[in-house]
């Protein structure tokens, strides 16, 4: 195997502090979860099924609000798949700005954004404490060698490979909330309609979204009904059959609930699909956003292509 | 079977009405093999006010659903304004029929209110300012403009019901469909469905165990028992006949209870601890305690706000003496079951709280459930088991009682709700009183010291409601019972508790509750009414008895 | 474990969309009509199970059940798994949206596999039907983590390690998810053994 490339040895003095910084760091968030349990109320009473509200945000004007949600979609949705295309470390930071500057113009309160980005936090930070030590060797990179970890080199390459998939991931997940939290949830799903998705989808994730929260509400009664009857979730036998029965009591009334929700549907004059009144025209306007969306897109991929800084 | 007097309007002769409905020979038979009617003949006309009763498991749900053509015709014949139900005939008549199920959240599909409202009458081919015109009129009516672009779960229980019902008016039906409108709500709520519906022009037919609520709307009754139709006359005449409504399991009877004219209110800002853990700055507001036996439960100053910051109850001192019955009025959302759910220590309030003595720490309140049994309000949320055996037998194994122990109590339980001999059926496909009685075997079976009882008699008949009241009566254990029933505090509890907006307000002996005329201007309990047709109906009876 | 953005190449991702698209728009032409909506309140059910997280040991873990929903909805099962997936993805980020083609091949090809299977052995006892259930729901558990380590691994030899921890991470999952679903058939096959048969439905 060619290693001609560069080689760095840590020294045991600089190893022993990043190895401090993690155990402060780690510390510190521990002792920060700590304090947010205490101060939570009701952390025992039930676990946290909460399901946010993806259209809180709709109606605080924009430039997304304003958008045309076919356009707006149409245009965003391939932009996302221009971002997953880039390649270098340099032109995603780009992206993930570009997203940051989006999500800030939207008027949507950061916090929306930051959910996201630690819903899928698990996932990424595995990609960054692993690809680094797993990547193969190529010729000519820069390995980085721990001391007590001689066998394991940390490929630098390796490393920059996994913060762009991070910073890509981040740069899309950001773009979620501007893209499908600045119009009425009905009103964004009627945008897709209009891009060809079959209305019987359509009309599906509605209803679907719509008793996600009945449900919602029944597991957590059912759940409360369980506890004080001294039930508590363990790794066990008893938890998984008690769990098993739960699973198979909420499918059952579930199958209930599709017949009875149906007949409701059918006594309102249901037909086999939902009623909707035609949304306000296309301007121009909508479709020149769009059009600049695919256009930095496209700059994005090209400089990215040509340009290409830090790429692994 | 009785004779049916199917034509009472033809004998005073006027208001001869054109035929909507007219059913002969009707049977129908589940796929599981259980017959729900049998050779149904009923006519209706334009302008009939039905009231459909009968004990639960009658038929009276499955009739319903073949007048507007759900359940497919299996034999006998239906037919809607003189012809038989075609397709093409369906989808017309089902838009000028109403149909309103007991869950709200059922009719409740879209995304926000005014969605919901619309999808009615957008399916009928108005345009959209006939609709948004319809939409806004109909939840104006309900009370509900203020929250058109709300999806429904975001709602309360009584307005998702209203909701409901604005949905279904919207499409201006001629024909109105409710099944029991009326369960599980507050005496205000009943009062806005009253209103709406004595205002209603069209045919009403209407499915309720409560006849003092059908009592002003409806004039003829339909009394459907083992899916025949054993009655069908003036709504006058059955109410007036005793031994047909005790043979129905009709008789609400056995509840007359009368409003007094002395009342006698309490101060809520006097009260008093058993345990002293502070001092208040002024002299009266700490009475002195009367009794001195420890008090099993103990609140002090205790509130609780839900994560989203609405106010759960708010300053309330409580102190629950063994052996005592209590009852826990309110309207809907006063805080009755949040209370409960923080005796149960299901929710982490501030203030003090007093278990036997001892105040409660995390592994005193862990332990709670041992010491309180709960039965929620729908038994469909509480049973989890795929047999009864096991469902009442959960509890007592959680508790890691001996086999033979956790044998001994779910027999005993069982025997207790009178359900022995099913301990191995399922109860998911038991009847609405037997899963009630079963739920509450299932926090007997634990042998607490208090059991707390939400809305229990809710959506049963009376005759299920009658044999409740004689098990709940032999039960020994400190019973809290949170009820909107005036007949159920008055044979249940000897002292009453009455909440309003997060806190209680009274705390005073249940005769001074029932003697108490001042609440109705504070919450809306308005349970004069009732007594009033109560009353009523009482002569009719003496007359037709004399 | 859902896939995010940002990992799978675009050629990957474009590719998983399109089998993806062809799988519903068949698995619609499967069902119904007036299946669409019932199908649709099921699968808020199984959206809201897949959020109860069970304890293992200090950490706690969620379920995937693609066999359980395979063996109730049968080939209705990828449309379910589709929209569930594009909800999820909406509301919560679990899976972003340009790997949510590859996220429902790796739930809902499982999940019809599964659900044949399940039929196929279920056989008429009460002991048969938990068998296919365990089956099912381990099955299904163990090729959705095989097909994720596979996407992983097709999309670089970079991946590998990561391909090989997913695999090891969803050992404890298969195991809990084959005691739950065989309780679960159990308890449907004991109250209401119907929604068990999607033939006659």
């Amino acid at each position: 195997m060619d290693r001609s490339g560069t080689i760095i040895h840590v020294s045991s003095t600089f190893a022993a502090g990043l190895l401090f910084l993690a155990i402060f760091l780690s510390g510190l968030s521990i002792v920060l979860l700590v304090r947010k349990w205490h101060r939570e109320p009701d952390r025992g009473a039930a676990p946290d099924w909460s399901i946010p509200t993806i259209d809180a945000y709709a109606d605080t004007p924009s430039f997304f609000h304003n958008w045309d949600p076919a356009v707006k979609i149409g245009s965003l949705f391939p932009y996302c798949f221009l971002v997953v295309s880039l390649k270098s470390l340099f032109w995603c930071a780009v992206a993930l700005i570009v997203s940051l500057l989006a999500l800030f113009f939207s008027n949507i309160p950061w916090q929306r954004g930051l959910r996201r980005l630690t819903a899928m936090s698990g996932f990424l930070l595995m990609f960054l404490l692993i690809v680094p030590f797993t990547s193969p060797a190529k010729p000519g990179e820069t390995l980085i060698l721990l001391p007590m970890l001689d066998s394991l080199p940390f490929h630098l390459n390796g490393f920059y490979l996994a913060l762009t998939i991070v910073i890509k991931a981040f740069a899309i997940a950001l773009m979620m909330e501007p893209m499908l939290g600045t119009s009425s949830l009905p009103i964004t799903l009627q945008g897709l309609v209009r891009l060809g998705v079959p209305s019987a989808i359509i009309q599906m994730i509605l209803l679907t979204h719509r008793y996600i929260f009945v449900f919602q509400q029944e597991i957590i009664r059912m759940y409360r009904s369980m506890r004080v009857r001294g039930f508590t979730a363990r790794t066990d036998f008893t938890t998984m059959k008690t769990m098993g029965n739960f699973f198979g009591m909420l499918f059952i009334s579930s199958f209930d609930r599709t017949q009875k929700v149906y007949e409701a549907m059918l006594c309102r004059g249901y037909q086999g699909s939902f009623p909707t009144f035609s949304l306000p025209q296309t301007r121009r306007e909508d479709l020149a956003k769009g059009g600049l969306w695919i256009m930095i897109g496209i700059l994005l991929l090209v400089f990215d292509r040509t340009l290409p800084v830090l790429a692994p | 079977m009785h004779q049916i007097n199917s034509n009472y309007r033809d004998d005073s002769g006027q208001k001869v009405q054109e035929l909507l409905f007219k059913l002969d020979g009707l049977s129908f038979t589940y796929p599981d093999g259980k017959t729900a009617l049998r050779e149904i003949s009923l006519a209706i006309r334009r302008g009939d006010r039905i009231a459909l009763v009968g004990k639960n498991g009658s038929g009276k749900s499955t009739l319903v659903r073949h007048l507007n053509g759900i359940l497919p015709l299996q034999s006998g014949s239906l037919h809607y304004q003189g012809k038989a139900l075609t397709p093409g005939i369906l989808a017309a008549m089902r838009l000028n029929i109403g149909i309103l199920f007991q869950d709200p959240d059922n009719h409740l599909f879209c995304n926000s209110l005014y969605e919901d409202v619309a999808f009615g009458p957008m399916n009928k081919g108005l345009n959209r300012d006939q609709v948004d015109q319809l939409v806004k009129s109909c939840l104006d009516d309900v009370g509900l403009l203020h929250l058109m672009y709300k999806p429904a779960h975001q709602l309360s229980y009584g307005q998702k019901k209203r909701a409901a019902l604005a949905a279904i008016l919207a499409m201006q039906p001629e024909v109105l469909i409710l099944d029991e409108p009326t369960a599980n709500l507050d005496p205000k709520q009943e009062q806005i469905f009253k209103k709406l519906l004595s205002a209603f022009q069209g045919t009403l037919i209407i499915i309720d165990h409560d006849l003092l609520f059908l009592y002003d709307i409806c004039d003829r009754a339909v009394v459907l028992a083992e899916g025949r139709i054993h009655h069908d006359y003036s709504f006058q005449e059955l109410v007036s006949q005793q031994h047909a409504l005790r043979e129905h399991g009709l008789d609400f009877t056995f509840r007359f209870s009368c409003c007094g004219k002395d009342h006698h209110h309490l101060s809520a800002s006097s009260h008093h601890h058993h345990h002293p853990t502070h001092d208040h700055g002024t002299n009266d507001s700490h009475a002195t305690a009367a009794d001195k036996t420890t008090p099993i439960l103990e609140l002090q100053h205790f509130s609780y706000q839900y994560p989203d910051k609405t106010a759960g109850i708010i300053d309330v001192n409580l102190i629950v003496r063994p052996g005592e019955a209590i009852a826990l009025v309110g309207e809907n959302g006063a805080g009755k079951s949040t209370l409960a759910a923080c005796l149960l220590g299901l929710h982490r309030g501030e203030g003090f709280f007093f278990s036997r003595g001892r105040q409660l720490d995390q592994g005193l309140r862990r332990s709670l459930w041992k010491q309180i049994g709960m039965v929620f309000q729908n038994s469909a949320d509480q049973l989890f088991c795929p047999s009864c055996w096991e469902e009442v037998a959960f509890g007592p194994q959680q508790m890691g009682l001996s086999t033979n122990e956790v044998e001994l109590r779910v027999a005993e339980a069982l025997h207790n709700v009178r359900l022995t001999g099913y301990e191995k059926r399922v109860p998911l496909n038991m009847s609405g009183g037997e899963r009630k009685r079963l739920a509450i075997a299932a926090a007997l079976s634990m042998q607490p010291e208090v059991l707390i009882l939400d809305e229990p008699t809710a959506s049963l008949d009376p005759q299920s409601q009658e044999l409740l009241l004689d098990i709940l009566n032999h039960l020994a254990m400190t019973r809290i019972l949170i009820t909107h029933d005036m007949f159920f505090i008055r044979e249940l509890s000897r002292r009453t508790l009455v909440m309003h907006q997060s806190r209680i307000i009274c705390d005073y002996p249940t005769s001074s509750f029932l003697a108490d005329t001042h609440l109705q201007g504070i919450n809306g309990l308005d349970y004069t009414y009732k007594n009033h047709c109560l009353e009523q109906i009482m002569d009719l009876q003496d007359q037709n008895r004399g | 474990m859902h896939i995010s953005d940002g990992v799978l190449p675009t050629t990957i991702s474009l590719a998983t969309y399109a089998l993806t698209l062809a799988g519903t728009a068949l698995s619609l032409k499967f069902v119904r009509p007036e299946e669409l909506p019932k199908i649709a309140v099921v699968t808020s059910a199984f959206f809201v199970a897949s959020l109860i997280h069970l304890p293992l040991g200090p950490t706690s873990v969620h379920l995937l059940l693609p066999g359980i929903v395979g063996a109730l909805l049968g080939p209705a099962a990828f449309l379910s798994i589709f929209i569930g997936l594009f909800l999820q993805s909406l509301l919560f980020q679990f899976g972003g949206l340009t790997a949510l083609g590859a996220n429902a091949l790796m739930m809902g090809v499982p999940a019809l596999v599964c659900g044949l299977l399940f039929q196929l052995i279920r056989g008429s006892s009460l002991l048969s039907n938990t068998i296919a259930g365990a089956l099912a729901g381990g099955l299904g558990t163990f090729f959705s983590a095989s097909l994720l380590a596979g996407f992983l691994f097709t999309s670089g030899e970079n991946f590998l390690g990561v391909a090989k921890l997913a695999l090891a991470a969803h050992i404890p999952v298969i195991i809990i998810e084959t005691a739950i679903s065989a309780f679960t058939i159990s308890f449907i096959y004991r109250v209401k053994p119907e929604l068990l048969m999607w033939k006659q439905r």
